[in-house]
């Protein structure tokens, strides 16, 4: 009988009438047990109709939030089977994103593209069934939208006359800058000539 | 049957042999088919609940009835194929010798006092020689499907069950001692005293019919090549054993042949210790009547098919024995065992026959 | 040595080379047949082949060939820095990942001289003894599945699938874990998870007096095991072997008694060891016996830590994703359920170590199958292959 100490010394040598007790007990013990598990609920479940809980850490399917993402490629450089691709524009600060790929069939769902995520943005979700005929299925597109939105053109609009404003100003004020320059130039023609600056913008 | 061929058709008496053969035959073949896709499936569900799991459960709706229907017909439709290199007669002659004598050891079954193909007087005796061929057919897969692992199972199978003929026929020497016949009618007629529950086991020689029923279970194991005994087969050693090769109805021929012997010898221990097809109470009815047949047939394939679950129990709680210990267990200890009890057994007999019992 | 002797003595002790039957006369010619067991075989646990001679069915030759696994896992690790290796090492030893995990966080922790918090090396103790416990439990299932005994493989997955629900809910992955890693945990366990672990240590007890008795206690069993595929304390640390085999042999020798890392020092538990308590000393049976009885000390060191931890932080504050450890080479070896798992890495000072070297116990271990068959029957090299329990895995890594 099973006991939780640990036996220290070897059981004597069972005889042939030993045998034939060890045997016919042994066997009857282990059909009772069987027996027991026989009445016992079965513990599976049917698959398809049924599924099992999914925990709040499961490491499934990702799912990223796009909106707060900022393309930093943090999830990709730490992938260590590199299978996060990205492609975007910038357009001053709002993102136009083309594509953010995961390779399933490379990745191994180790969650290390989590972790390194300053915005917090790329999760590992509770979705794990994946079944395809055919391999392009695996590449899946993480974003719900490419190109860009109503309020990102929205956003980039404003800034855009936010920075042609700046731009105008700067130019103003620097034309300002320069009329008051050729004054004081024409009022002291002796002074050095200025060095070439370099016009920006 | 015979006669009643005769009364109904009036033919030569050899064409009515073979009408009656090829009736008998159908008969069988139904029975055996249907026995055997119950069986499987009994087994799953046997093994899945054992296993605390559900088994099949989808074909057919309740507890996946169906399944078992819907596989043989998908072996019937697979592939029939032979292996490159294999000995392509043998390889085609071995599941029908299988199968053959499979089917002809049913012939002697008592399924009621009416239902029996033909009684032989030398009933058991004749079940253990056309049984034994099976050793041959298994042998001839082995050495045809020109693999190494399947040869081992075919040796393994000629060597064990050649071995545990002894015990089995040993084993059965106690009834047919204590009824004083070979044949499993007459042994089942002498156990319907009593309102039918004059068994074996019941008997004044219960002593000597409890043990030798077990001893009798345990060689017929190892005879069908049940675990602990499956050495043919031997999933996690030589793959599937003698049947690696073979596929669809081929492969399904060995399989029906398995659950066949596993009933022929549920039914010889029922007809022998168990009572055949005796109940409780079955001398109330009228003998002949069409109730009580059916009564003594559902009461003699029920008590087969429980002894039949209890192998399939057996199966899914023991592991497997290596060859030699399966021999040491055969020659070692089921024959001694069964030596004594014969001899104890005819001691019983001769003091019976001396006090005048 | 005549054939009769040599089936009723099949190992003789300490001199696997004489081989029996090979002084048998027969009438006519007779060559051993040669058969490939594996790759592909229910019996070899993954992709080991092994070339097996025969003579019927007593073997009179054996060759392991390996590397169909091979996935150049430490080369890798030359290639990518160290935290992104992490998830590799889960996949040597697939049955236990958090002790590869372990082993080479420990490594990098060594390199770098820091050292995890206290409640991280807690966790990192429950986590480690649970997945020993899983691991022996898939070990002994699937070895009654080579011996026949189909039903107890399921009753112990019954229980692994506890264990690895309890590593969903901490780290959300249910086999490759990724959980252990350098400088700490991944994250903190969750509410009430304690409380699980504390659950599956109450039952574990009874589930295993379940198994001991169905399996374990079981003639059949027994006869397959015992005075089968003996090794003696001598050959077993010749051969460099660890874990269940060194320690089925009767060697007392347990990484974590006799090397101490983390916190083992401060925890009640036995190093267990065979004693051929059916057989002779280091039969397969005593190999079983010895993972049988670890499980239960396992348990009993999980008891231990749930009592003894604390809250506070799970991840050294210094030591983030991206590391750079001090120039060096370092090696951390620890208990794995197969043996000794250790990481051997030399590093330059740079973000990606220059060498990584794995000590893989099921390699040591498989050594010594080849030389233990010779002179068993057929049926026990699947009695022995599944005793020394190799992961094909870590062995080709």
């Amino acid at each position: 009988m099973a006991s939780l100490q640990i036996p220290k010394e070897p059981l004597p040598k069972p005889t042939w009438w030993g045998n034939v007790c060890a045997g016919v007990k042994s066997t009857w013990v282990g059909l009772g047990i069987t027996w027991r598990n026989f009445r016992s609920t079965p513990v599976t479940i049917q698959y398809p109709d049924e599924a099992l809980p999914i925990d709040a850490r499961y490491r499934g399917i990702h799912f990223l939030e796009q909106d707060i993402c900022i393309g930093c490629q943090a999830c990709a450089k730490a992938c260590p089977v590199d299978c996060i691709e990205m492609e975007y524009d910038r357009h001053g600060k709002e993102l136009e994103w083309f594509k953010f790929t995961v390779d399933y069939e490379k990745c191994m769902f180790c969650e290390l593209c989590v972790y390194p995520c300053p915005k917090d943005c790329i999760h590992l979700g509770s979705d794990y069934s994946m079944v395809s005929e055919t391999k392009p299925m695996f590449l899946k597109e993480l974003l719900s939208y490419t190109g860009l939105t109503e309020e990102q053109k929205v956003r980039i609009a404003k800034a855009d006359e936010l920075k042609k404003k700046k731009a105008a100003e700067k130019a103003a004020k620097k034309a300002a800058e320069k009329a008051a320059k050729e004054a004081e130039e024409a009022a002291a023609p002796e002074a050095p000539p200025e060095p070439p600056t370099k016009e920006k913008e | 049957m015979i006669e009643f061929l005769r009364d109904l058709l009036g033919f030569e008496t050899w064409l009515l042999v073979i009408v009656g053969a090829l009736i008998s035959f159908l008969a069988i073949f139904g029975f055996v088919a249907v026995l055997a896709m119950v069986a499987v499936w009994l087994e799953r569900k046997v093994g899945g609940h054992i296993q605390v799991r559900l088994g099949p459960m989808r074909v057919g709706g309740w507890h996946g009835w169906a399944q078992s229907i819907a596989d043989s017909l998908k072996l019937l439709m697979k592939e029939d194929m032979v292996v490159l290199g294999a000995d392509r007669v043998l390889f085609k002659l071995a599941p029908a010798i299988v199968m053959a004598t499979a089917l002809s050891t049913f012939v002697v079954l008592p399924f009621s006092p009416d239902l029996q193909v033909a009684d032989v007087d030398l009933g058991i005796f004749f079940v253990l020689a056309i049984s034994s061929i099976t050793t041959i057919g298994v042998v001839m897969a082995g050495w045809g499907s020109n693999n190494k692992w399947s040869l081992y199972g075919a040796m393994r199978e000629a060597a064990q069950v050649a071995s545990y003929e002894i015990p089995l026929g040993l084993s059965l020497m106690m009834p047919v001692m204590y009824y004083g016949t070979f044949s499993l009618k007459a042994a089942s007629d002498a156990q319907s005293g009593w309102y039918g529950m004059q068994w074996y086991i019941f008997s004044d020689a219960f002593w000597i019919a409890i043990p030798s029923f077990f001893l009798f279970f345990t060689a017929a194991l190892a005879e069908t090549k049940r675990t602990p005994f499956d050495l043919p087969e031997t999933e996690s050693e030589l793959v599937a054993g003698f049947h690696t090769e073979y596929s669809g109805m081929r492969w399904a021929f060995f399989f029906m042949e398995e659950y066949a012997a596993m009933f022929l010898m549920g039914a010889i221990g029922t007809a022998f210790w168990l009572g055949g097809y005796s109940f409780p109470g079955m001398n109330l009815l009228e003998a002949g009547s069409f109730l009580h047949t059916v009564l003594c047939i559902g009461s003699f394939v029920t008590k087969s098919m429980l002894l039949l679950l209890v192998m399939i129990w057996v199966r899914w709680t023991l592991p497997r024995l290596r060859i030699d210990q399966v021999m040491t267990m055969g020659y070692k200890y089921l024959t001694p065992l069964c030596l004594i009890l014969v001899f104890m057994a005819a001691g019983w007999e001769y003091f019976k026959f001396a006090m005048g019992w | 040595m005549n054939q009769k002797s040599a089936l009723h003595n099949f190992h003789p002790a300490g001199d696997f080379a004489s081989l029996p039957g090979q002084e048998v006369e027969f009438d006519i010619s007779t060559k051993d047949v040669e058969i490939n067991m594996g790759p592909q075989h229910p019996a070899t646990h993954g992709v080991l082949r092994v070339l097996l001679k025969a003579n019927g069915e007593i073997l009179t030759g054996a060759q392991c060939h390996l590397g169909y696994l091979h996935r150049s896992a430490e080369k890798i690790g030359e290639s990518v820095d160290y935290v992104q290796y992490l998830p590799y090492t889960d996949r040597y030893d697939y049955l236990a990942s958090m002790n590869n995990n372990l082993s080479y966080a420990l490594a990098v922790e060594k390199l770098m001289g820091v050292e995890a918090p206290e409640r991280a090396q807690y966790l990192r103790t429950i986590v480690v003894e649970l997945n020993r416990v899983a691991s022996h439990l898939v070990a002994i299932g699937t070895y009654g599945i080579d011996l026949g005994a189909f039903t107890p493989f399921f009753y112990m997955i019954r229980e692994r699938e506890m264990l690895l629900d309890l590593f969903e809910k901490i780290c959300g992955a249910r086999l490759t874990y990724t959980y252990i890693r350098p400088g700490g945990v991944m994250n903190d366990a969750p509410p009430g998870w304690l409380d699980g672990v504390k659950e599956f240590t109450d039952i574990f007890d009874e589930k295993w007096c379940e198994y001991w008795d169905l399996l374990m206690e079981n003639k059949i069993f027994i006869e397959r095991t015992a005075n089968v595929g003996v090794i003696t304390p001598e050959q077993a640390i010749a051969w460099g072997t660890s874990g269940p085999v060194l320690r089925g042999s009767g060697v007392d020798w347990d990484v974590r008694k006799n090397n101490p890392y983390m916190l083992y020092e401060q925890f009640d538990f036995e190093a267990v060891k065979g004693c051929g308590y059916k057989g002779t000393l280091g039969d397969c049976y005593d190999r079983s016996f010895v993972r049988m009885y670890e499980m239960v000390e396992s348990v009993k060191i999980v008891r231990q830590c749930l009592e003894g931890i604390q809250e506070g932080e799970v991840q050294h504050a210094e030591v983030g994703h991206a590391l750079k450890p001090a120039p060096g080479e370092v090696y951390a070896g620890i208990e794995n359920p197969r043996g000794e798992l250790g990481h051997y890495i030399v590093s330059n000072g740079e973000k990606i170590a220059n060498r990584m070297r794995v000590r893989s116990p099921s390699y040591c271990n498989l050594s010594i199958v080849e030389h233990m068959l010779p002179g068993c029957m057929l049926a026990d090299a699947a009695a022995i292959i599944g005793s020394v329990d190799i992961v094909m895995g870590e062995t080709d890594r």
